[in-house]
């Protein structure tokens, strides 16, 4: 049995959840916002046509998207994670072993399943997604995951693929191989790819040649499995378990810039919140907090200030309180009066699983024993009914935080924001 | 190619209906069945499993009444005699799909809305098959 890897990846993930439930956007230009409706995030095909690239900022492409009348949605995260689970739980009945890799991407090990006819396996996927969900995937197969996402990256750009490839054989690789530019290649960025060009490295095709060795002593360990991997030889395994997360960062620019102590109180003390429940969902805790805060370095006539500081707590919580208290003390040591701050943050770090015995602290006072009760209750109510309970810290009208003008409903986990049919 | 369990979530079943203490168990220990559950019934595929809320009145004759909530599954065959949502004229519209002479029809509840003869591909304008309307009273 040859090991076979498939990555199956949706075409311009977040656009196309959007016009799910939007028939008449089906053939029009339509793009999506991050946070703060600042930039693009996810582009159909119709609107990369028009030459607006990934990250581009909204106020930059403003008249373009006047004269074409694009579509525009502000980031409708519910929609996207709901969409992306049905996905996944309809991969998964395709394989014994997956590895969800980001909310539009898995790697599914497909050993023994479909030795006979991969592309027909993989056709049946994008088949069984489309019919069930309506979201457009690629398909990649190979015996690596690299030579999979090598794979569906040529299912995605060439449309005479029907959106399916596969590399396992060695002469249609190197065919691929010869005619794609080394950055193409899983892990290899632009600076890796500057260095390679200098060696006279600049196809996919040359870096396979190279001996793995001789690449691991240059460039170190990852770039000599890349090397083996683009030659077939699997080195990386799926990973069927996310790791816990070892730094939780959590931060927002805000919608007007704050001047006051209590505003960005109130801010690092939602972020804390947020950051606290990632922390709580992966049952971890944390010891050390870092905070920053800083003007619009975009506005160079603003005064410029911009500090971070960290503490590192006596032991680790994963509790909502302590951390806003810990970042309440760190903004006292860092805020200065007179400056228009535009964006603010925390960072949890110093992260272990709960289950590791608390080091007590002998000059602290007893922890009172409900703190993970309490803060599990929490979790329960807000799971329920979402954004209902929250810290008094957090503040009680929030102007400061960015309101999405552009957001589609939550089609599918609201009951009060479904889609209308029309019975007329 | 193999077959995966269905993992619905945990029923606690009781194994006992009552705790015995002294005297007879119930009668009924041997009978005990898990409780009527809605989504078991109504939801086949949850992962093709949509619902979307009616407006209009075109479909009251199949049993569709404005503001009823219905139970859409991607996963089903649309078949001549389905009721089915389906993209027209950009938007999602509900009615019942039918055959005849080898050309797909779409066939509104009430006569007063005339039939649409489809003319492109099957799954370019059906969105999914409707298997229940909720009608909250």
């Amino acid at each position: 049995m040859h090991p076979l890897i498939a990555l199956v990846d949706c075409n311009a993930f977040y656009v196309s959840c959007e016009c799910l439930f939007r028939p008449d956007l089906w053939n029009k230009p339509v793009g999506v916002l991050s946070n703060n409706d600042g930039c693009f995030i996810a582009r159909n095909n119709a609107l990369k046509a028009l030459g607006v690239k990934m990250g581009t900022p909204l106020f930059q492409v403003a008249d373009l998207v006047k004269q074409h009348h694009v579509h525009l949605f502000s980031a409708n995260f519910p929609l996207y994670a709901d969409l992306s689970s049905r996905i996944m739980s309809l991969l998964e009945t395709y394989t014994p072993s997956a590895e969800i890799y980001s909310i539009d991407e898995a790697f599914l090990d497909l050993t023994g399943i479909c030795e006979k006819d991969p592309i027909s396996y993989g056709i049946s996927i994008k088949q069984a997604i489309q019919q069930n969900i309506g979201i457009p995937v690629c398909v990649g197969i190979g015996p690596t995951k690299t030579l999979a996402k090598l794979a569906n990256f040529a299912a995605k750009k060439w449309p005479k693929t029907n959106g399916v490839v596969d590399l396992s054989c060695p002469e249609r690789r190197e065919r691929l191989m010869r005619r794609l530019p080394v950055n193409e290649v899983w892990g290899i960025g632009t600076r890796l790819s500057q260095q390679l060009a200098q060696l006279g490295i600049t196809t996919v095709w040359a870096l396979a040649q190279q001996p793995a060795q001789r690449m691991q002593a240059q460039f170190g360990v990852v770039l000599a499995r890349t090397v083996m991997e683009l030659n077939g030889i699997s080195c990386l395994e799926l990973a069927e378990i996310a790791p816990d997360k070892q730094e939780i960062l959590c931060s927002r620019s805000f919608k007007r810039p704050l001047d006051n102590l209590t505003e960005l109180s109130e801010a690092l003390a939602e972020f804390c919140s947020r950051a606290a429940e990632k922390l709580r969902a992966q049952a971890s805790t944390a010891d050390r907090l870092s905070v920053f805060i800083r003007t619009n370095p975009f506005n160079p006539k603003e005064p410029q200030y911009q500090r971070s500081a960290t503490l590192k707590l006596a032991t680790g919580t994963q509790d909502t309180r302590r951390l806003i208290n810990a970042a309440k003390q760190l903004l006292q040591g860092i805020y200065k009066e007179g400056y228009r701050y535009q964006k603010c943050g925390i960072q949890l770090s110093g992260i272990h699983p709960n289950s590791m015995p608390d080091q007590a602290d002998i000059f602290a006072n007893p922890k009172p024993s409900n703190e993970r009760q309490l803060m599990a209750c929490l979790d329960k109510i807000n799971h329920r009914f979402p954004k209902s309970v929250s810290i008094a810290a957090t503040g009680l009208n929030k102007s400061w935080q960015f309101q999405p003008e552009r957001m589609s409903k939550r089609y599918t986990t609201r009951w009060n924001e479904l889609a209308i049919v029309k019975c007329s | 190619m193999f077959i995966p369990a269905v993992d619905r979530d945990a029923v606690p079943v009781d194994l006992y209906i009552c705790k015995v203490v002294a005297g007879f168990p119930s009668p009924a220990d041997d009978y005990v069945e898990k409780s009527l559950d809605l989504n078991e019934l109504l939801i086949k595929r949850p992962a093709a499993t949509f619902f979307v809320r009616v407006e209009g009145n075109s479909m009251l004759g199949a049993g569709i009444h404005p503001d009823d909530i219905l139970v859409v599954d991607r996963s089903l065959t649309p078949d001549a005699g389905k009721i089915v949502v389906c993209a027209l004229n950009g938007e999602l519209t509900v009615k019942r799909l039918a055959r005849e002479d080898q050309q797909w029809r779409l066939v509104a509840a009430n006569p007063d809305y005339p039939d649409i003869a489809i003319h492109e591909g099957l799954e370019t304008i059906i969105w999914g098959v409707v298997t229940a309307s909720i009608h909250l009273i």
